[in-house]
């Protein structure tokens, strides 16, 4: 199966920084998975996303989006069409004052036919959850709903890939919660390929892949079990891991040897039951 | 406080002036401005007075609304109805009065013209939502295309400022509120006083403005925005019965309006 986004040795300065926000990035993203990007402010995880539709072009290397490189600008809308662009800010992203205008935006910048684009927002908004808000101004909606309708926004387009920008970092927890559940859903249930980029590690747990990122690099790369499991290595990099391998990881330190990639509590009990016994 | 502004606001609703094509409301408007501003006398006026009347009454529309979106005019209107009453020519209505018959009919006469040219402007906001208003907008303004005016651009702009009054009253609000956390004063001094009181709401309001609007091209562009070119829309805008029957009814006051003044009512 070939890769829907191919990084191909990465690298990116922004205009004026001597510093490079990418360093020699090499990552393939597979359709149908749930792929979770975490790592801290100017670790260049957000730089990453935004040349994954083009907004960004390499500085060096290659950015392959359904095999069209991503500095091709006769091509600039094939790309766009295939990834869909989530950002953080529910307000910036939104452009009508109606929430079912808002869904069509894109497909009628593609020029879709006026019925098809009346059945594509209506099931873009039923599978977010938002059907029954279609009619209601966004600035009125909680933050979690008002990041749903621009998820809705973005699945109306029918893409091939969602690319959440850190779609939580200004919604409280309830708001958090409603949108994690959305795209994880989206992801297992319909089986969009999503790449998630956060630096809250409780919302990679449910990735199929997380990849951690620290100074426009890459420094782990695996299923979030066994990323997790690097305990020092995340510890090096000033990000947390989740109780249940904190637990197990402190438990080692004092003498058990208990495995660290259990990521829910259940699993986390048994281990310690088992190694009890 | 700044919540109250009701300019360029859309109250949803199902009524016939809702369901109306935006083209159809815009050229009403325009009739009925021409309406206005023709009516002669007292008929022509009363006549106008129950066409608003009857389009507020079919819409829905509550007084209350137009009245809280007259307040901002208030002081204008006051001050258009004293120099009317002083500064008009006529039989005084009482000897040696500066005030005149004639000067209370005409200011009654054009505070009614104000009131009405705010409410009937209003009509079309309140019953129109701004995408539905600059979509017929840009259909109307369609044939200066040939010419090479940019009229989607133009409407895609104006549809942006409106979507965005909400967000950047809220914004204001908020820096407000954090202004005054730290003692700013924005409702004592003269006028020069506060209006330097304003200073350091305006900067960190335009900022964010410009950050916002950068962020807001990066999202347009990501859900393949390109212009006009080739864009369709997910809700077509047509010519209905009732569109030719509010735009019979409009002509029809205009004519009306325009006969009566021919006979001086």
């Amino acid at each position: 199966m070939s890769a829907l986004i191919r990084f191909e040795k990465v690298s990116f300065s922004y205009p004026g920084d001597e510093d490079e926000s990418l360093h020699e990035i090499d990552l393939e993203i597979e359709e149908g998975s749930f792929v979770a990007v975490l790592g801290h402010n100017g670790s260049g995880k957000s730089t990453l996303a935004k040349h994954t539709n083009a907004v960004l072009t390499p500085t060096e290397g290659r950015v392959y989006v359904g095999g069209i490189d991503t500095r091709d600008e006769d091509r600039l809308l094939d790309i766009r069409r295939q990834v869909g662009m989530v950002f953080q800010n529910p307000d910036n992203q939104i452009v009508s004052n109606v929430v079912e205008d808002d869904v069509a935006f894109a497909p009628e910048n593609l020029g879709v036919p006026t019925a098809e684009i009346r059945e594509r927002v209506d099931s873009a908004l039923r599978l977010v959850g938002m059907y029954e808000y279609r009619k209601h101004a966004p600035h009125l909606l909680s933050g979690g709903q008002k990041q749903r309708v621009a998820i809705a926004g973005v699945i109306a387009m029918q893409p091939r890939i969602i690319v959440l920008d850190e779609p939580t970092a200004m919604l409280d927890p309830q708001g958090r919660r409603e949108v994690i559940a959305t795209v994880t859903r989206l992801c297992r249930e319909n089986g969009m390929t999503v790449l998630l980029i956060t630096h809250h590690m409780e919302e990679c747990i449910g990735a199929d892949r997380l990849v951690v990122m620290s100074n426009g690099r890459i420094v782990a790369d695996g299923s979030p079990e066994t990323v997790f499991s690097q305990v020092e290595l995340m510890e090096r990099e000033g990000l947390t891991v989740p109780e249940t391998t904190r637990l197990l990881y402190e438990l080692n330190r004092e003498g058990f040897s208990l495995p660290l990639d259990r990521l829910t509590t259940e699993s986390c009990a048994e281990a310690i039951v088992s190694a009890l016994k | 406080m700044l919540k109250d502004i009701t300019l360029g606001q859309y109250f949803p609703g199902d009524t016939v002036v809702h369901r109306l094509d935006p083209r159809t409301k815009l050229l009403l408007v325009i009739v009925y401005i021409v309406a206005l501003f023709q009516a002669g006398g007292w008929v022509g006026y009363a006549l106008v007075l129950a066409a608003t009347v009857a389009a507020m009454a079919l819409g829905r529309i509550r007084p209350k609304n137009i009245y809280n979106g007259l307040k901002p005019m208030l002081l204008i209107i006051a001050l258009t109805a004293v120099l009317n009453i002083f500064y008009t020519n006529g039989t005084p209505v009482r000897p040696g009065w500066p005030i005149t018959w004639e000067g209370i009919a005409r200011a009654v006469q054009m505070v009614l013209r104000i009131v009405l040219l705010i409410t009937g402007t209003f009509l079309l906001t309140y019953t129109t939502s701004p995408m539905a208003l600059t979509d017929g907008l840009e259909k109307l303004l369609n044939p200066l295309k040939k010419l090479h005016v940019p009229v989607h651009e133009m409407t895609m702009m104006m549809s942006m400022a409106l979507r965005f009054i909400p967000t950047l009253i809220e914004e204001t609000d908020k820096i407000m509120s954090a202004q005054k956390a730290r003692g700013a004063d924005f409702e004592t001094g003269n006028l020069v006083e506060r209006a330097k009181a304003l200073l350091p709401i305006l900067v960190p309001l335009f900022v964010s403005a410009f950050r916002r609007a950068d962020e807001l091209a990066v999202a347009m562009e990501s859900r393949c925005y390109h212009g006009g070119e080739g864009r369709t829309r997910m809700k077509q805008m047509s010519m209905e019965r009732r569109d030719a029957v509010a735009l019979t009814l409009g002509a029809l006051l205009l004519i009306a309006v325009i006969a009566l003044r021919h006979f001086g009512l």
